[in-house]
C-alpha cells in the first residue's frame, strides 16, 4: 500500500508536469499561430486576402486578365492608348474593387502617360561599332570625390605647374594596337568640343602614366588652345568639368607630333575601339 | 511547485520576449500590402516617373517619362519582385551638343526586394544596367557607348503611393550606380499603380 501510494505520488507529480507542458506546448502552438502578434505577412489577414482573391467574380478575373495584357503595352507604348500608362487603372475602376472600402482604394497619383514611342537599346551592331567606356581610368595623384567627379588640383591647372596628373588603368583589350589619351571639356565651348591635352602612340602594355612625363613614344597633339601641350585654365570665377579619356585603339593611328587633337578625335570614333573615361572638376576662383 | 509553476512562468516570459523579438524583425522586413493586407501570389505594378535624370558629373541625361515594371510577391513575410521592363521616353542631355542616340536596360530582369531603414521602406533594385549612346559631333561622349551599372534604393511613400530616388535614398540603403568610374546620380518619383489582380487597389508596403 505505501508502495502503491508512493507510486501515486510519483505519478500525481508527473501528471502535472505533464499537463502543464501541454498548456506550454499549446500556448506556443497559439502563439506560433497568431504569428506572435507580430505585423509579418503571414498575419491572419493575408488568408482574408487569399479567399478574395480565390473568390474573385468572373467579372473581376475578366477584368484582370484583360489588365494582364495592359501593363506590357503600358510599359512599351505599344498598342492603341495603351500608352496611357495611367488610363488602365482608370478605366477599369468600374470593373475593380469589389468589396475594397474607400480607404483602401488607390489614392495615389496615377502613372503618366508617356508620349512617343520608347527609346530603343543599342543594338549589337551599334554596340560594336561604338567606342565602348570599359577600361577603368583614374588617377593616383587625385583624391577621390565623394559621389561627385573628383577635384582636379591646381598643380594641374595653369593656377600651378599646369601638368598633367598621374594617370592610371586597367582593362585594356588584348591585341589593342595603341592607345591615346585626351583631356577634354565635357561641355563643348561656342558650341565645340574643346581639347585641352592628346597625346597618341602610347604602348598598349603600359598601364599608366606619370604625372607631366610623357611616356615613351608618346606625340602630342595641337590643343583647342592652339598649343602643342597640355593646358587646363578655365575662365577666373567659373567651374568645369573636365573628361579625361584614354582610347584603346585595335588598328594605330600613329599620327606625327603636333597633330590636329579633333581631327584625330573623329578618326579614333571611326575606328570604334574602348575607352576609358574619367571625369574630374576644377573651380577656379 | 512553486519552483515549478516559476519554471513555467519564467518559459512564458521568455516565449513572450521571443516572440517580441520575432515580431521586430518582421516589422523589419516589409512586405507588399493592397489595401492593407499582404499580397499573396504575384502581382505585376508599374512606375512611372515624368522626368527622370542619370548625372554623370558634368553632363545630365533626361527621360519625359521613365517607367519600371515590376513583378512583385511576398517570400517569407519579405517583399521581393523583379523589375522586367524598363521604358524610356524622349531622352535627352543638358548639353546640346550632345543628344542620346540610344538608351535601354539590359540584362532584365532585375531582382528587387524591400527593406526598412530607419522605419522608412524602401525598394532595391539590384543589378541595374542601362547602356547609353551619345551623339553628337562636338560632344565629349560622341558615339561612346556609357553603361550606367549598379544597385539602386528608392524611398516608397504609402500615403502618396509612390517610389523615390535619389542621392539620399541612395545613401540611406548603400546602394549606388556607377559610370565612367564614378558615382552617378538617379533623381525620379515615382507614382505606382497595381495591373493585375488589384488595380484601383491601394499599394503599401509594411
Amino acid at each position: 500500500m505505501a508502495q502503491r501510494t508512493g507510486d501515486k505520488r510519483l505519478l500525481t507529480p508527473s501528471a502535472k508536469s505533464a499537463s502543464a507542458g501541454v498548456a506550454l506546448a499549446l500556448a506556443l502552438a497559439v502563439l506560433l499561430l497568431a504569428g506572435c502578434g507580430g505585423g509579418s505577412s503571414s498575419d491572419t489577414s493575408e488568408s482574408t486576402s487569399s479567399s478574395a482573391s480565390a473568390t474573385a467574380t468572373p467579372a473581376q478575373k475578366g477584368s484582370a486578365a484583360k489588365a494582364d495584357a495592359a501593363p506590357a503595352n503600358a510599359a512599351t507604348g505599344k498598342g492603341a492608348g495603351a500608352g496611357a500608362a495611367g488610363a488602365p487603372g482608370k478605366t477599369s475602376t468600374a470593373s475593380v474593387g469589389g468589396g475594397s472600402g474607400g480607404a483602401g482604394k488607390k489614392h495615389g497619383p496615377h502613372v503618366a502617360q508617356p508620349k512617343g514611342a520608347p527609346e530603343q537599346a543599342p543594338s549589337q551592331a551599334e554596340v560594336s561599332s561604338a567606342t565602348v567606356a570599359d577600361i577603368a581610368l583614374s588617377s593616383p595623384s587625385l583624391a577621390p570625390g565623394s559621389g561627385e567627379a573628383p577635384p582636379l588640383t591646381a598643380a594641374y591647372t595653369c593656377d600651378g605647374r599646369d601638368e598633367w596628373p598621374a594617370l592610371s588603368w586597367s582593362g585594356v583589350p588584348a591585341g589593342s594596337a595603341e592607345l591615346i589619351l585626351y583631356a577634354m571639356n565635357i561641355q563643348p565651348v561656342e558650341g565645340k568640343l574643346f581639347v585641352d591635352w592628346a597625346v597618341a602612340g602610347i604602348d598598349p602594355a603600359l598601364t599608366g602614366i606619370e604625372a607631366g612625363r610623357l611616356p615613351k613614344g608618346g606625340v602630342v597633339g595641337t590643343n583647342s588652345y592652339g598649343k602643342q601641350g597640355y593646358e587646363i585654365c578655365p575662365p577666373a570665377g567659373s567651374g568645369v568639368t573636365y573628361l579625361f579619356a584614354l582610347y584603346a585603339l585595335p588598328r594605330a593611328l600613329s599620327p606625327r607630333p603636333g597633330f590636329d587633337a579633333r581631327e584625330l578625335r573623329r578618326q579614333i570614333l571611326e575606328v570604334s575601339g574602348n575607352v576609358g573615361l574619367y571625369p574630374v572638376a576644377y573651380s577656379r576662383g | 511547485m512553486r519552483t515549478k509553476a516559476t519554471a513555467i512562468g519564467t518559459a512564458l516570459v521568455a516565449l513572450v520576449a521571443l516572440c517580441a523579438v520575432f515580431a521586430t524583425s518582421a516589422s523589419a522586413a516589409p512586405a507588399w500590402k493592397f489595401e492593407t493586407k499582404s499580397l499573396e501570389g504575384s502581382e505585376v505594378i508599374l512606375g512611372g516617373a515624368l522626368e527622370s535624370s542619370l548625372t554623370i558629373p558634368g553632363l545630365t541625361t533626361k527621360c519625359e517619362n521613365f517607367l519600371y515594371k515590376l513583378t512583385i510577391k511576398n517570400e517569407a513575410g519579405t517583399g521581393k519582385g523583379e523589375v522586367t521592363e524598363l521604358p524610356l521616353y524622349n531622352c535627352t542631355t543638358d548639353t546640346a551638343a550632345c543628344s542620346v542616340s540610344k538608351i535601354g536596360a539590359e540584362k532584365l530582369p532585375w531582382p528587387s526586394h524591400l527593406t526598412t531603414v530607419s522605419t522608412t521602406p524602401y525598394i532595391i533594385i539590384e543589378g541595374v544596367r542601362v547602356s547609353i549612346l551619345y551623339g553628337g559631333e562636338e560632344c565629349a561622349l560622341n558615339e561612346t557607348l556609357v553603361p550606367v551599372t549598379g544597385s539602386a534604393g528608392g524611398s516608397i511613400n504609402n500615403t502618396t503611393e509612390t517610389a523615390t530616388f535619389n542621392a539620399s535614398t541612395l545613401s540611406a540603403t548603400g546602394t549606388s550606380l556607377k559610370a565612367l568610374s564614378t558615382k552617378i546620380e538617379w533623381n525620379g518619383v515615382f507614382p505606382t499603380e497595381a495591373f493585375q489582380w488589384h488595380r484601383e487597389q491601394a499599394i503599401s508596403v509594411s
